[in-house]
């Protein structure tokens, strides 16, 4: 196969849309849509699940493409499947704190998935950076949360090998936000700074060099696109965030509040699933691990995989075992 | 980007690594000093190869746009500030302060890319040496072996730039770069904002004040239907504690919940 070859099959893919379950909008807030995937097969009984991702990325990773797609994985176990797509922040958003996110936008999710079905309580999936607003939307609200998984989610955030950590530590946060939002673009240059030669050069290498079919060129896409597709943050609660936990690491030192209430991670009994990519560039395997020691549930266990950030949603070998070992969690509490 | 801009450097890029990488194996086939030569230059080659190839958040300087307003002239940039124009002498020395800040900081950041580059091209020259070539890169190397040596290549290029990133003095010039880039834009900002006052535009200065007035508003509106909805609830079931606690939804029974959810 030649470079012309992969180059006309990258063309072809060019506006390959992600996203693959049926899915339908059941509440809105602002800039916050709240999704329910259509069931795939009979219920497995187990209450409801929201998937809870970050804000510095778009939620279609979880359901990318039918072989690609966690959500599917999670669908075809016979769980109900909530999903909060956060969108897009503009100039109107500025002001939008982290407590805005968590006890207002997090909280109001919870409040309709729970009214729908009649439940106090229900299965919260924190993803990367939705991993810690969920930890805190715990903590604040612990009645409201039966089971909590993370899954690539910081906890412990001045571990050694944390690059963008040690970088961000002494930037000042409040004069490089200002009164603005931050821009994605400029999020995305330190994301792909942090491994330049393997994130900005040897994928692209490796892929006119692989002779990939067009379905491998499709994935290529839509991953592309997943991982230029970032949105703006809202400046306040980005600045509350890198300062909080990046610089400040609150979390661990048991000095964070929000909404005016402090968050405790011993107060979480919980049932809890920790996922952990052992190759996570990103959140290095260390800063997810320390949730052990912080919080109180003595339910608490740890899945590592041998996979790096991006490959826990959608490598093969992600899409075999991660949803599975979610549903054998659930299902044995 | 467009899939032009995105791939046709890169496959320049592949040509030009190819021709090395099998001038480099031609003259490695020969041991001694003149290998090592030939495994010096191949790094050398690499390390000038990828200098300018990756777009950084430091890359550009903010500095170097045409900001109206914000570019002092020159012959004010030193001298002491007075007299009716004094106040805007020292914002356009301000702004000429940040502005050589970024360039310095910039600079630093570049010098510690070439120094990891050249690690880099230091450590996969090592690589490269005799007896290192495997068998099939002994004879001219096909795509599999050129496969190979830009692997390694990117092996250890990662690998002097994660020293290099995780050092003190990186941390340091990225930090200095950031602040001072933020330095640079609040202050040509201010110099937008007066030329907009001048003309009886709004000002973002303006729009975010009358935001955090909305915001305001709305926050009251939500704690006065908030209020609203406790007090209905505590009428309707005064043993009830307010909305903000869990939600009163009855429970199912454990057989509509299924097995231990």
């Amino acid at each position: 196969m030649t470079f012309a070859d992969v180059y006309a099959r990258l063309a072809a893919a060019t506006d390959c849309a992600p996203g693959c379950s049926p899915k339908e909008l059941v509440w809105e807030s602002g800039k916050l849509r709240l999704f329910r995937y259509q069931p795939t097969a009979p219920s497995s009984g187990a209450v409801p699940l929201l998937i809870v991702y970050a804000l510095v990325n778009r939620p279609y990773m979880m359901d990318l493409q039918e072989d690609r797609s966690l959500i599917r994985g999670l669908l075809d176990a016979g769980l109900t499947v909530y999903l909060i797509d956060w969108g897009y922040p503009d100039g109107a958003d500025r002001f939008t704190t982290l407590a805005d996110y968590i006890d207002r936008l997090l909280a109001g999710s919870v409040e309709q998935v729970l009214a729908a079905h009649r439940l106090d309580a229900l299965n919260l999936l924190g993803v990367c950076q939705g991993g810690v607003l969920s930890l805190c939307f715990s903590a604040l609200h612990p009645r409201k949360v039966r089971n909590l998984i993370t899954m690539v989610t910081p906890v412990d955030f001045h571990t050694p090998a944390d690059l963008l950590s040690k970088w961000a530590r002494k930037i000042d946060v409040a004069a490089w936000v200002g009164d603005g939002n931050v821009s994605g673009d400029t999020l995305n240059q330190l994301f792909l700074a942090l491994m330049p030669f393997r994130l900005g050069h040897q994928k692209y290498m490796d892929l006119l060099l692989g002779s990939p079919d067009q379905a491998q060129v499709e994935n290529f896409m839509r991953v592309e696109r997943w991982i230029f597709d970032s949105p703006d943050q809202a400046g306040a609660a980005f600045r509350e965030f890198v300062a909080w936990f990046y610089q400040e690491n609150r979390l661990v030192r048991n000095q964070l509040e929000v909404a005016g209430r402090k968050v405790d991670l011993r107060s979480l009994q919980v049932p809890l699933l920790n996922l952990i990519g052992s190759k996570d560039h990103l959140v290095p395997r260390d800063a997810s691990k320390a949730l052990q020691r912080l919080v109180g549930s003595k339910d608490y266990t740890t899945l590592e995989f041998d996979l790096g950030h991006i490959g826990m949603y959608i490598s093969a070998r992600a899409q075999r075992e991660v949803p599975a070992a979610i549903v054998r969690w659930l299902a044995q509490r | 980007m467009g899939l032009d801009s995105t791939f046709a450097p890169l496959m320049e890029s592949a040509d030009r690594f190819a021709a090395a990488a099998r001038k480099c194996m031609e003259d490695m086939q020969t041991p001694g000093p003149a290998a090592v030569e030939a495994a010096r230059t191949f790094g050398d080659f690499l390390r000038v190869e990828t200098m300018n190839f990756f777009r950084f958040p430091w890359s550009a300087n903010p500095s170097s746009g045409d900001v109206s307003g914000a570019a002092p002239p020159p012959s004010m940039q030193d001298l002491p500030a007075f007299g009716p124009s004094r106040e805007h002498q020292l914002r356009w020395q301000r702004t000429a302060a940040t502005g050589r800040r970024v360039g310095d900081a910039q600079h630093r950041l570049h010098l510690l890319w070439s120094d990891a580059l050249r690690d880099a091209a230091i450590a996969f020259a090592a690589r490269l040496k005799p007896p290192c070539p495997s068998p099939a890169m002994r004879t001219m190397p096909d795509l599999e072996a050129l496969r190979g040596l830009y692997n390694s290549w990117v092996d250890c290029a990662e690998e002097a730039y994660a020293r290099v990133a995780h050092s003190d003095s990186f941390v340091g010039a990225l930090a200095d770069f950031m602040n001072a880039s933020s330095e640079w834009r609040k202050e040509s900002r201010a110099s937008i904002e007066l030329w907009a006052k001048a003309l009886d535009l709004p000002t973002r200065s303006e729009v975010n004040t009358l935001m955090r007035r909305v915001s305001s508003l709305e926050e009251q509106l939500r704690l006065k239907e908030q209020d609203r909805l406790n007090e209905q609830d505590q009428l309707k079931n005064p043993r009830d504690t307010p909305r903000t606690d869990p939600p009163r939804a009855r429970r199912p029974s454990r057989a509509r919940r299924g097995k231990r959810p």
